[in-house]
């Protein structure tokens, strides 16, 4: 791996995951104020990160690390959704004390 | 108020002032980077490296600990068990700190035999603390382990967070004692050591931390108490999962087996997936109480929180994690970049938000809140991310010219400390750090000040008509 592919890759890397955040935070703020928009900018970070995912496929990391980061890929859609829902769940009416 | 509860606020007071003993040292070993010959042969790096380090590990851990002894008793609707034993650590665990960096600053080294081991430095990075110190901080963890399990026992009473708490507790007070070996082979000592530090930081204190929160909760939102437990079994079981062989990615470069590469690359990457759940629990928690709360502060805290562990344990961690990066970016100021974040996300600012909310009740305020808060609030903020941009670059540079350019030579080395973007991240790390410290001195002076002018208003009022103050 040479220096500028090393630096490109890990910084690659980092956006992978914050952008992973930023589908969490804006698919909750979509389903808070239940707006379509947010929900598409959700989506459109989610596809930002699969374009990073490919961008990462076409990178020096060996092969497996890269099957491992496109399961993680997979990985972090179902997770802020299954969040919701469970926090749903718990939180039903009648739950909170305040 | 229990008396555990005023320990915690004499905790606390102590974690504070280290807290700012933590941040001078670190301004001195960051002008060490900027300015040639500092304090040459008087406090020289490696001192005020340490007293940064080992005080922030001592100001977080009195944090845990007060935070702790203020929840307790609330919790389990009883004073703490062996109080005045608790009270009476509480000063020798001070006394062997004061001495300590007394130590570290006035003797600083001594010769290469067991009696420095014992009355200097164990020469142990994160766990400096000469041997009889560290014998002490046993000592203080062992009776706070007994405060906890012998006050659920006798209360008989074990909640789902007190049963975390008392099993979490086994690892915290076991793996201290990694803290004490010197093994001469330094591979076998490193990967012990690992032991300690990893999951102390990475498995113990995400639980302690989780339990503290989950009790903070409680108080803060008024948040039942089913819904703050699953929440703690779900992290508990994912912080482990991922978090316990994750320990292998300081196993890459030690001299450790190869298939370190692999558990260690694999298990780090899974390690962001459980913080993006705690950062949709802390969107979905600010949006279904409108960001409505009667302490503030301590929300915004909790929130930061969140949002910093994700940041500087997720993004940051996981740029340099893979074992083909992590060659070229351990032990450079990248490490530094990412540490500092995810130390100050994962445990920094849930001290704070715990603070503020002993405070609140300290104080018997129905609602906190004040201008200063919030100035610190973005200031240390503000410091701490300015901090780690600036640490990032320099971090980059090193990885780029030294390791992949260079080679990682001693001239690579040398070479990479004058470059251009070394240097200048290193300065703007400088001037960040100051306003960090600038935000710790606001946030102390509202530490102080806040939820009391309203008890002091209705003192007078008392008075002034003739009942009791």
């Amino acid at each position: 791996m040479s220096a500028a592919q090393m630096i490109c890759t890990a910084l690659l890397l980092g956006l992978f995951v914050l952008l992973a955040g930023c589908f969490g935070v804006l698919y909750c703020l979509g389903r808070l104020h239940a707006d379509d928009k947010l929900g598409r900018a959700a989506a459109f970070a989610y596809l930002l990160q699969g374009i990073t995912t490919v961008l990462l496929a076409m990178t020096a990391l060996d092969f497996w690390w890269k099957a491992l980061l496109l399961a993680s890929f997979v990985a972090y859609l179902p997770i802020p959704p299954l969040t919701w829902r469970l926090l749903e769940n718990l939180y039903k009416p009648g739950e909170q004390h305040s | 108020m229990f008396r555990s509860q005023q320990l915690a606020l004499r905790y606390f007071a102590a974690a504070m002032t280290l807290f700012g003993i933590m941040i001078v040292a670190g301004l001195l070993a960051s002008t060490h980077y900027v300015q040639d010959g500092f304090m040459l042969n008087k406090l020289d790096f490696s001192i005020t490296k340490t007293l940064h380090i080992d005080t922030m590990i001592i100001w977080l851990l009195m944090g845990f600990i007060g935070a702790v002894y203020w929840f307790l008793p609330i919790e389990l609707e009883r004073e703490v068990e062996g109080i005045k034993l608790a009270e009476i650590m509480f000063w020798i665990f001070c006394a062997a700190v004061a001495v300590v960096a007394a130590v570290f600053i006035f003797v600083q080294y001594g010769p290469a035999t067991e009696m420095s081991l014992w009355f200097i430095n164990q020469g142990r990075k994160y766990v400096e603390a000469p041997r009889w110190a560290a014998i002490g901080i046993t000592l203080v963890v062992l009776v706070f382990v007994y405060n906890v399990v012998a006050t659920a026992l006798k209360a008989k009473k074990i909640t789902g967070i007190v049963g975390v708490l008392m099993v979490d507790l086994i690892p915290l007070f076991g793996l201290y004692l990694i803290a004490f070996p010197s093994i001469t082979n330094m591979s076998e000592d490193q990967y012990w050591w690992w032991w300690l530090v990893h999951l102390w930081v990475e498995a113990t204190w995400e639980i302690l931390i989780g339990c503290i929160m989950a009790l903070a909760l409680m108080q803060l939102l008024g948040t039942n108490r089913r819904i703050v437990e699953t929440w703690l079994y779900i992290e508990v079981a994912l912080v482990l999962g991922t978090g316990i062989l994750g320990l292998g990615h300081h196993y890459f470069w030690i001299g450790t087996p190869s298939y370190w590469l692999g558990i260690g690359g694999f298990f780090s990457a899974l390690e962001p997936l459980p913080l993006l759940g705690m950062v949709v629990h802390a969107v979905y928690d600010a949006g279904t109480h409108r960001m409505k709360t009667t302490n503030k502060p301590a929300f915004f805290w909790v929130m930061a929180e969140a949002f910093g562990n994700f940041i500087g344990g997720g993004v940051f961690g996981f740029m340099m994690t893979l074992p083909q990066i992590n060659l070229f970016t351990h032990g450079t100021q990248w490490t530094v970049s990412h540490g500092h974040f995810a130390f100050w996300g994962a445990y920094g600012c849930g001290i704070i938000a715990v603070i503020y909310l002993a405070l609140q009740k300290a104080r018997d305020a129905q609602q906190l809140d004040s201008t200063a808060w919030k100035w610190s609030f973005a200031l240390l903020n503000l410091g701490m991310v300015g901090m780690v941009g600036a640490l990032l670059v320099s971090g980059i540079a090193q990885a780029f010219y030294e390791r992949a350019m260079g080679g990682s030579t001693l001239q690579a080395f040398m070479e990479a400390q004058t470059n251009v973007w070394f240097v200048q991240g290193i300065v703007m790390r400088l001037v960040f750090g100051l306003v960090f410290a600038v935000g710790y001195v606001i946030l102390i002076v509202d530490l102080l000040a806040i939820g009391r002018k309203r008890v002091a208003t209705e003192n007078f009022k008392a008075r002034a008509a003739g009942g009791p103050a």
